[in-house]
């Protein structure tokens, strides 16, 4: 495990708050796999003592190349979003569970909720075969990404809460509106806010569709030794019928039947 | 080289710096990243007698200059501590020195934990009393806050258990000295000190507090001149040594702690912003004392010069 400095090779805006950077972390790169994520110190300074977690968006082993790809919502993403290329960030990873890559058999479905797109689009082009992706935004312009999963051969549908485009309402409706055109073999990948994951979970539970999802909290070490990033799962032993789970380690990638919903 | 060694009363330790309660887990977490023997010492995260769920989350947030958490205690219980083998039995094979951090909602249960810890007090080097967690509402710092009461816990784990005992102190006391006498008397062979700070911090859109217990522990940089002020009033109030934590970042930082009256110190919010700072931290200590000709790091202990 590393958390070199890895210098930025490109950044840049996708549009509005959201952007992407191209760091040189081959120590990453090398065993990446979709779902995990990677945690990062953002500058130097006592200011922004907590590192950062972010999906991994696609990592290259030949290159070295890791991209990620986020949405300005604090201090901490606001100060990435100002470096340049050759700036310097400690990028520790790739940590936690993965998505279950699936094989030339499986029919993917992923359901997206905002910049839970940059998640799923390392999955989308890593599948053996193309898929269809579900993406739900608040409004038209908070979609990020539709391009590349189109580019990788996916089927792209779109949902927003606003209905200024695609189907009006929650991306996990618009999904299940599609389930009986999924063949038996299909496997749903999701990654966005927590309750459209817990939606998610008890839609394809209902369905029966085998399903995974990506899952987190606010976190402090991104190692499972701070306790801070625990989500309720399932466990029978225990008199509540849950435990605590380390989303860092235990997770990111949960199988649906782990989550706890009650 | 200098020489790092250390030692407080019956705990000998190769070097001052080692992990605080509640920041390294149960010493394996971090072991892709360094073995954990290079450590002066590694405390684990709180034992109790039964295993506990913690609080809700969020559990962490980010201040200037530090953070809030309140985890709440979350833990396997002494059961599993001392047989599973991502516990103790894991920690023995590393070679670590191995301190338990312990706590519970009694002085009963206290006894409890250090009683059955007594079964491998030849791969425990010191148990540690937690008695000032501010983010549990039974147990904690209901016992850290009223020196009969803490002393009764001392004394009540001092009569299950020959393991040395560190108490931690909190820093929501009055008077530290009080607290620091009433520990050393019930028969505390070493003191820790400081404790996360009580604190609290609101989102200003969702007028949520940022962590779901509403209240957290503050730690980080932004606490280190509070804990200072602290361990030099305690060192003076006592003869047992100190273990000095709050917000050490750097060697320097733990030889301001050193100056002011600490035998040794942990690393705890730093190692989140770099696992590795307990390491660099040693590395800094040995450079200071080189650059300033001095042949041990216990020539430094106490030393701050008052006029």
């Amino acid at each position: 495990m590393n958390d070199l400095p890895c210098p930025i090779l490109q950044c840049g805006v996708l549009h509005g708050a959201y952007h992407w950077i191209v760091f040189h972390a081959p120590h990453v790169t090398a065993d990446a796999l979709p779902g995990q994520f990677v945690h990062i110190r953002i500058g130097n300074s006592p200011e922004h003592i907590l590192r950062r977690p972010f999906s991994i968006s696609d990592a290259d082993p030949d290159t070295g190349e890791l991209t990620i790809v986020f949405k300005v919502v604090g201090a901490g993403t606001e100060l990435l979003a100002k470096m340049k290329p050759g700036d310097k960030c400690d990028v520790m990873g790739p940590l936690g569970t993965h998505y279950w890559v699936p094989d030339d058999d499986v029919y993917p479905v992923i359901v997206a909720g905002g910049y839970g797109a940059a998640s799923t689009l390392f999955l989308a082009s890593c599948a053996p075969l193309p898929g269809i992706v579900f993406i739900g935004a608040k409004t038209k312009s908070d979609f990020i990404l539709l391009d590349e999963y189109k580019e990788l051969g996916w089927r792209v549908e779109v949902a927003t809460d606003d209905g200024s485009r695609g189907y009006r309402g929650r991306v996990t409706d618009l999904m299940a509106s599609f389930t009986k055109n999924f063949p038996a073999n299909s496997m749903v990948y999701g990654c966005g806010p927590a309750p459209m994951l817990y939606d998610l979970v008890k839609k394809t539970d209902k369905i029966g569709i085998r399903c995974q999802v990506s899952m987190d909290q606010h976190m402090g070490c991104g190692v499972g030794a701070c306790y801070a990033c625990v989500i309720k799962v399932v466990d029978k032993d225990s008199p509540e019928g849950w435990r605590y789970s380390r989303s860092c380690k235990e997770g990111v990638v949960y199988p649906s039947e782990e989550v706890y919903c009650g | 080289m200098a020489d790092l060694k250390v030692k407080l009363g019956p705990l000998s330790l190769k070097n001052p710096v080692m992990t605080a309660s509640g920041t390294f887990g149960y010493g394996s977490e971090y072991e892709d990243f360094y073995p954990a023997k290079k450590l002066g010492a590694v405390v684990v995260k709180g034992i109790a007698p039964w295993p506990s769920n913690g609080n809700a989350a969020p559990r962490v947030a980010e201040v200037m200059g530090g953070m809030l958490n309140a985890i709440g205690l979350q833990g396997p219980g002494v059961d599993a501590f001392l047989t599973d083998k991502h516990y103790l039995p894991h920690l023995k094979e590393t070679g670590a020195t191995v301190i338990v951090n312990i706590w519970g909602k009694s002085p009963e249960d206290y006894a409890l934990v250090a009683k059955r810890l007594e079964e491998e007090k030849n791969a425990i080097a010191a148990i540690e009393i937690n008695v000032s967690c501010p983010n549990v509402k039974e147990g904690g710092l209901s016992f850290g806050t009223d020196p009969k009461t803490m002393a009764g816990v001392v004394a009540a784990v001092r009569k299950a258990t020959t393991i040395p005992l560190i108490t931690k102190l909190s820093p929501n006391v009055p008077r530290i000295a009080d607290f620091a006498k009433a520990a050393q008397d019930a028969g505390s062979d070493i003191l820790s000190l400081i404790n996360t700070i009580p604190a609290m911090a609101i989102d200003v859109e969702t007028r949520r507090p940022k962590i779901a217990n509403v209240t957290g522990g503050m730690s980080g940089p932004a606490i280190k001149p509070v804990a200072i002020k602290l361990v030099y009033e305690a060192s003076k109030a006592v003869s047992i040594p100190i273990i000095g934590m709050g917000g050490i970042m750097s060697g320097l930082d733990a030889i301001e702690f050193m100056l002011a009256g600490a035998s040794a110190v942990a690393v705890g919010t730093a190692i989140f912003a770099d696992p590795r700072a307990p390491l660099k931290i040693i590395d800094e200590i040995n450079d200071y004392l080189n650059s300033h000709s001095i042949r041990s790091v216990r020539d430094i202990i106490g030393q701050v010069r008052i006029d």
